[in-house]
C-alpha cells in the first residue's frame, strides 16, 4: 500500500504528529489540561469557517483564532480558578462562533472535513508544514522542557525560582495552538484531542518517571498513527476515527497487562 | 550583630477595598535565624507569606529581601494522582535546570535530608512525611539563604514531623541559612524556633518562644 504516493505522504505525517501531540500532550496532562485539545480543536473550526466565510486560507485562520482562544483561556485561568470552568466557556465561544459562520451558507468551500481530517489527501505543502512545526515543537520542548515541567506541576516553586511563568505561559499555549491548527487538517477536529491525551494516559499507566512516560507516549503514539493509517486502508473508511479507535484499544491493552503484572508480582 | 536578610516596614494589605487583613506590620529577620509566624486560622499568615514571596504585592509598606537565592515549600501538597509522572529525582534536577546550578546538587541536597533512597519513586508514591523532605531537599538547590516553608508538618505524622524539624533546625544553626515559617504547630515551632512573629487583628508581635509561651498560650 506505501507504493501510493499518498500513502507515503500520509505516513510521514502520521508520524510526525505522533511525534507533535504527545510532546505538548503530556504537559498539558501534568497541568490538569488534557480537555484544552477539545476547546483549540474546536477553535481551530470556528477559525477554519472565519476564513472560509473571508476567503483567506484556512489553516492561517485556524492558527489565528486557535492562538487568540489560547490566549484567552490562559487570561481567564488567572480571573476564574477553576480550569474545567474556563474551557468550557471558551468551547461555548468556538462552538457558537463555528456553528453561527457555518450556518450563514456563505463559506467559499467545504468547512466540514475539517472535523474528521483528511490524511490521505495531505499535499506537500501539508507535509513541510507538519514537518517544520514538529521540529519547533521539539526543539521549544528540548530548550524548555525544565521551565516547562514546573509551570505544568507546581507553577509557585517555578514563579520563587525566577521562571516568567506567566510569559511561558502565553508561548506554550500559543505552541499548542499552532500544533492543534496544523493537525486539524489531517485528523480532524473531533479526533486530535485524543491524539493529544491518549498516548500520553497509556505511557502513564507504565508508572515510570518522566523520561521514559515521555519517550513512550511518543512510541504510543506513532503506533497509534501508524496502525490506525494501515487499518483504515485496508477497511478503506476515515483513519482518523480508526487511529482514536487504536488509541483507546492501546490504552485498554497496557492497563490489562499491568493488572496482569500486578497480579503475578503479589502471587510471588 | 548578624544583618538583616527580610525587612518588612508597615505592610498593609486587603482583599477588598474596605477592610485590611495586614494593618501595618512591620518584621525584621536576621541572617540565620529561624523565625515561626503564628497566629489564629484567617488572621493573614499565609497572605502574609503570598507578600513576602512576591506572589501578591503589598497595598502600602515595603518588603526587602537580601538573599541571593529563596527556597520555598509550599503547604502540603497532592501529588498522589496518576498525572504526575515524576520521580523525586527528575523533580529536582528539573528544579536545578531552572535554577541554572550543576544537576549533581539535586543529590547532595537528598543526602541531606536523608531521602537518597527514595530517588527513583514517583511523587506520588512517598508517603507524606518523604514528600515532604523531597519537598525541602528542592528548596535547598543552589544553596538558598532564605528557606520559607508554609505549614511544614500538615499531615504529616510525629516521627516525619520530628525528623523535618531536625532539617530545619540543622540548617538554621549549623548551616546559617535563614528559615522562615508559617505554623499551625506551636509545640514545634517553640522548641525549634529561635524567634516567634504573632499575627492578630491584622497586626505583628515578634518575641522569644519563652514569651510566647507566656503572652499566647498560657492564657
Amino acid at each position: 500500500m506505501f507504493q501510493h504516493e499518498f500513502m507515503q505522504n500520509a505516513l510521514f505525517v502520521s508520524v510526525l504528529i505522533g511525534v507533535m501531540c504527545p510532546c505538548i500532550g503530556i504537559f498539558l496532562v501534568i497541568r490538569k489540561y488534557s480537555m484544552i485539545g477539545d476547546t483549540l480543536s474546536h477553535a481551530s473550526l470556528a477559525g477554519v469557517a472565519g476564513a472560509l466565510f473571508l476567503g483567506q486560507a484556512p489553516i492561517a485562520g485556524a492558527f489565528v483564532f486557535t492562538s487568540l482562544c489560547g490566549i484567552l483561556i490562559e487570561y481567564l485561568r488567572k480571573k476564574i480558578k477553576n480550569t474545567d470552568l474556563v474551557l468550557s466557556v471558551v468551547l461555548a465561544l468556538c462552538v457558537g462562533f463555528a456553528v453561527t459562520i457555518m450556518s450563514t451558507g456563505k463559506l467559499k468551500a467545504n468547512a466540514s472535513s475539517f472535523l474528521f481530517g483528511s490524511v490521505l489527501t495531505v499535499t506537500r505543502a501539508d507535509t513541510i508544514g507538519t514537518l517544520v512545526l514538529t521540529a519547533i515543537a521539539v526543539l521549544v520542548i528540548i530548550l524548555l522542557h525544565d521551565k516547562l515541567l514546573y509551570i505544568s506541576f507546581d507553577e509557585k516553586a517555578a514563579r520563587v525560582a525566577g521562571v516568567k511563568t506567566a510569559l511561558l505561559g502565553y508561548v506554550f499555549i500559543i505552541l499548542v495552538a499552532c500544533a492543534v491548527s496544523v493537525a486539524i487538517r489531517v485528523v480532524g477536529v473531533l479526533v486530535i484531542s485524543s491524539m493529544i491525551s491518549l498516548p500520553v494516559a497509556t505511557a502513564i499507566q507504565l508508572r515510570r518517571g518522566f523520561v521514559i512516560t515521555f519517550v513512550s507516549s511518543i512510541l504510543f503514539s506513532v503506533f497509534d498513527a501508524v496502525a490506525g493509517l494501515v487499518i483504515a486502508y485496508r477497511l478503506d473508511v476515515a483513519p482518523s476515527g480508526v487511529t482514536a479507535l487504536v488509541s483507546v484499544a492501546t490504552l485498554f491493552l497496557v492497563i490489562a497487562a499491568r493488572a496482569l503484572y500486578s497480579l503475578k508480582r503479589a502471587k510471588k | 550583630m548578624a544583618e538583616p536578610i527580610l525587612t518588612i516596614t508597615d505592610l498593609w494589605y486587603g482583599y477588598s477595598a474596605k477592610s485590611y487583613i495586614l494593618r501595618g506590620i512591620s518584621l525584621t529577620v536576621l541572617r540565620g535565624e529561624y523565625v515561626s509566624i503564628a497566629g489564629e486560622n484567617g488572621c493573614g499568615k499565609s497572605t502574609f507569606l503570598k507578600l513576602i514571596l512576591g506572589f501578591l504585592k503589598p497595598q502600602r509598606g515595603s518588603i526587602t529581601c537580601t538573599a541571593s537565592r529563596v527556597g520555598y515549600v509550599q503547604q502540603k501538597t497532592d501529588y498522589s494522582g496518576d498525572e504526575y509522572p515524576i520521580t523525586v529525582l527528575e523533580m529536582l534536577t528539573s528544579y536545578c535546570g531552572i535554577c541554572r546550578v550543576p544537576k549533581s546538587e539535586a543529590m547532595e541536597s537528598l543526602a541531606m535530608t536523608g531521602l537518597e533512597l527514595q530517588r527513583n519513586s514517583l511523587l506520588g508514591d512517598l508517603s507524606g512525611g518523604q514528600l515532604q523532605k523531597a519537598l525541602i531537599s528542592r528548596a535547598l538547590i543552589g544553596s538558598p539563604e532564605l528557606v520559607i516553608l508554609d505549614e511544614p508538618s500538615t499531615g504529616i505524622d510525629n516521627a516525619s514531623s520530628k525528623e523535618i524539624y531536625g532539617i530545619l533546625r540543622g540548617l538554621s544553626r549549623e548551616r546559617g541559612v535563614t528559615v522562615l515559617t508559617v505554623e499551625h504547630n506551636m509545640l514545634a515551632a517553640i522548641e525549634n524556633s529561635s524567634a516567634m512573629f504573632h499575627i492578630a487583628q491584622g497586626h505583628g508581635h515578634i518575641c522569644t518562644p519563652e514569651n510566647y509561651v507566656k503572652e499566647y498560650l498560657g492564657k
